[in-house]
């Protein structure tokens, strides 16, 4: 070869060096535990500062146990059930606020002053959270208990949480309350990336808002809306602080969530490790089949019809072409 | 990134602390006698395998060691150590040589045993040297699964044998201390917390025409029916006799024969079963204000602000009158209801907390450990812990006073009250301390008696069936914790 010889530059070991901290942090504070968790749910590990550990005659003992146990069920049952009552309002109203924030036509006027507000209820602690929500319903003496007397809704002082619905759907309202700002967020950034051009033409053509809004703007959300419906589906099936902090699982296990049944297994005083992991993996697997199911739910239909018109065709041309060969 | 810097730095630290060790590990120093109390001395004789017999070691810290780790969940031990600090500046003339740096954790919701579980498992520099428990969970801590971290104080250079005798320690702070797989103490504590029914004179005046202690404890006792017959008659003029069934779960809790757990089965003892009808009682006639304790609602009833009938009194020990009551009540006669209470002799016996202290057993400074629990848990002397506990004087005079465990300082102490009417506390405290006992206690007594305590509402509330309610409790326990349920 002749000539000089053209030195290049190899980046590419930077991008190693720099990201070596994270993949290091990664391995032994994510990778690692999760590994551990996974084995020892077949294991008899229990009870504390223990670390020795053998395999169970019966892998799947623990596993077993734990969906025989009625509390787990129950708590399957609670999460479930909450997380659906706090999501359906949190996503219609976030929809409604992403509306109203993006229209084109009625610019209003302090949006980001409302997008903070809205917003911070995400930012104060789950644990103020809850003392302020214990505090408001508090029994026999309380600001909602008041609020009842005073509008002549009941004379008698009512014990709100010791009512398992009621307990429901506190803590359904303050996850809805906590969270439908952040979806809002979502939404929003999702419609803004949609390409403009879509909805000038659109307005040209004279769409009102409202189909604007759902022929225009819903189907251009649909990856977005993926994402927060995996998102809020893994949060809530992990639902923890709110439940443990606001009224411990209770009142009669009415508030138990799986994380929260999976934390008593674990700290309630057996330290019952094996079957707490064994919980977090059948927690693990209900969460990666729902997610599954909602990927194939909200999967690009038109596209994968394309894909498959695409293939037909392909198909047909080769066919084509062996019976010209032949 | 921090955190692997911080891994290389503990890494570091835990290197240069095992060189320290074994470098200092070759002079043994002698061992100082802390506070003011007798210099250890050899036990009776050597004859004896027992604890008993053999002398305190004596032993020495490692001197790259300039931090002493104490948690704890409330600041009372750590404001002890404020105080030890201070006495140690007086007495030696230097600052207290260790960085002390404090943990505290409350117990609501059970945060408290978990951290302190990983951080005497996981150990290292950063792990405590000093730990307190209470009595909800202290036996798991001397006697129980985590037994095992606990230094026993002769191993900290204390002369238990001796001190033991010499302060009069209550019974039964030994017996909770005491680790049964070698028979050594482990931990004790510095208050002793027989209860006492705390009451207002105004209401027993109104009631019974009289608010003399001795009176109304025939009033209210002994036994339950004597207490439910003096909360009809309250009932007739308008008056609640406690605040809420919690106030008298303290007075079952640990009055029963048996604890929760016999011969590794849930047992129910007839005196706690019976709570679920006393319960009920209280609810179905309007005895109580149905408040919670530790709520709103039930510190309103103290000082006549909650929203149902005027309250007689509380269960409770010498600290709910000072620590709890008196951020209440009022600050002086005619603010509040300052003045207006009084204690008697509850009509079951009983005891309500405690704080015990232990130390790790893998403290690099055991020396200084020692020192600091010896003044704490066994000094009876006028610059011991306890004396200024007893006399509220350990923040200066007019402080809050309470019962402690060391007999010789409660003979010393004056336990008259400004809150009280100017009664004497320790007339009562003192004798009810008879009544605590460790017998009814497991290591899970935090968790079985907030199940418990669920279940008595469903059923109280009229939520399920007293047969429900039971079975309902022993599933939790069993779905819970690895222990038989029949």
């Amino acid at each position: 070869m002749g000539g000089k010889k053209i030195k290049s530059v190899s980046y590419a070991k930077y991008g190693y060096i720099f990201s070596l901290p994270f993949v290091l942090a990664f391995l032994i504070f994510t990778a690692y535990p999760v590994l551990y968790t996974a084995v020892i749910g077949f294991t008899d590990l229990k009870g504390l500062g223990k670390t020795d550990f053998k395999f169970l005659e019966n892998p799947f003992q623990n596993f077993i146990q734990i969906l025989k146990t009625p509390s787990f069920q129950k708590s399957l049952g609670n999460t479930v059930l909450i997380w659906t009552v706090n999501f359906l309002p949190q996503i219609l109203l976030a929809l409604l606020l992403t509306a109203w924030f993006t229209n084109q036509r009625q610019k209003i006027r302090g949006q980001g002053a409302f997008k903070v507000l809205f917003y911070m209820p995400n930012i104060i602690t789950a644990a103020t959270i809850a003392i302020l929500f214990s505090t408001l319903f508090g029994y026999p003496m309380g600001p909602m208990n008041d609020l009842f007397k005073l509008l002549g809704l009941s004379q008698e002082p009512i014990n709100f949480l010791n009512n398992k619905t009621t307990a429901r759907m506190v803590v359904s309202f303050i996850q809805f309350w906590m969270w439908y700002g952040q979806t809002m967020i979502v939404l929003i950034a999702g419609v803004l990336g949609i390409n403009p051009e879509l909805f000038e033409a659109a307005e040209i053509d004279g769409a009102t808002s409202r189909q604007v809004f759902f022929y225009i703007t819903l189907p251009s959300l649909r990856t977005i809306m993926l994402f927060t419906l995996v998102t809020s589906l893994i949060g809530g099936m992990q639902m923890f602080d709110i439940p443990k902090l606001f009224l411990n699982g209770g009142p009669d296990n009415a508030t138990l969530t799986v994380s929260v049944f999976i934390y008593n297994q674990a700290f309630s005083g057996s330290y019952m490790y094996n079957r707490a992991a064994a919980a977090s993996m059948i927690l693990f697997i209900i969460i990666v089949v729902l997610s599954a199911i909602l990927f194939y739910v909200m999967r690009d239909k038109d596209a994968a019809k394309m894909k498959k018109e695409i293939k037909k065709m392909k198909a047909a041309q080769k066919a084509a072409a062996k019976g010209v060969q032949a | 990134m921090k955190r692997i810097l911080a891994l290389v730095l503990t890494l570091a630290m835990v290197f240069t602390l095992a060189l320290g060790f074994t470098g200092c590990g070759k002079e043994e120093q002698p061992s100082a006698p802390g506070g003011t109390s007798a210099p250890a001395q050899p036990g009776d004789n050597g004859s004896k395998p027992q604890d008993t017999s053999t002398p305190a070691p004596s032993v020495s810290d490692d001197p790259n060691v300039k931090v002493l780790n104490l948690w704890s969940f409330t600041d009372e031990v750590p404001k002890m150590m404020d105080k030890y600090k201070e006495l140690y500046k007086e007495k030696n003339g230097k600052d207290f040589p260790y960085e002390v740096k404090v943990t505290i954790i409350a117990t609501t919701d059970g945060a408290y045993q978990p951290a302190l579980d990983q951080a005497l498992a996981g150990g290292g520099a950063d792990a405590p040297d000093v730990y307190c428990a209470e009595s909800a969970f202290v036996l798991k801590y001397t006697q129980g699964d985590a037994s095992s971290y606990a230094a026993a104080y002769k191993d900290l250079g204390i002369d238990v044998d001796n001190l033991l005798k010499e302060a009069e320690i209550a019974q039964y702070t030994v017996e909770i201390g005491t680790r049964p797989s070698d028979n050594k103490l482990v931990g004790l504590g510095y208050q002793a917390t027989g209860g006492a029914f705390i009451y207002r004179r105004s209401i027993a005046k109104d009631v019974w025409g009289t608010d003399d202690p001795a009176v109304i404890k025939t009033k209210i006792g002994p036994g339950w029916d004597k207490f439910f017959e003096a909360a009809e008659t309250l009932k007739q003029k308008g008056y609640a006799i406690i605040s809420g069934d919690g106030d008298m779960f303290v007075v079952v809790r640990n009055s029963s024969e048996k604890p929760w757990i016999v011969d590794g089965k849930l047992y129910i003892d007839p005196a706690r079963e019976a709570f679920l009808d006393y319960s009920k009682k209280l609810k179905d006639n309007g005895y109580h204000n149905d408040t919670t304790d530790w709520t709103d609602a039930w510190y309103a009833d103290m000082k006549d602000a909650g929203a149902g009938k005027k309250v007689l009194g509380y269960f409770g020990p010498a600290w709910l009158i000072n620590y709890v009551m008196a951020g209440q009540v009022g600050s002086e006669v005619g603010e509040g209801t300052f003045g207006d209470w009084a204690v008697c002799e509850p009509p079951v016996g009983f005891f309500w907390g405690g704080t015990w202290v232990l130390a790790n057993k893998d403290t690099k400074i055991p020396k200084t450990v020692g020192e600091f629990i010896q003044w704490i848990t066994l000094d009876s002397s006028e610059t011991g812990l306890q004396y200024y506990w007893a006399n509220g004087t350990l923040y200066g005079p007019g402080g809050t006073k309470d019962t402690v465990a060391s007999g010789t300082v409660m003979k010393k102490s004056d336990g008259t009250l400004p809150l009280l009417g100017g009664q004497n506390m320790f007339d009562v405290f003192v004798p009810a301390g008879e009544f605590a006992s460790a017998k009814a206690m497991t290591q899970y007594d935090e968790s079985i008696n907030s199940w418990f305590r669920q279940q008595v509402t469903e059923y109280a509330n009229g939520n399920k069936s007293r047969e429900q309610a039971i079975a309902d409790f022993k599933q939790q326990v069993a779905d819970n914790l690895d222990i038989i349920v029949d």
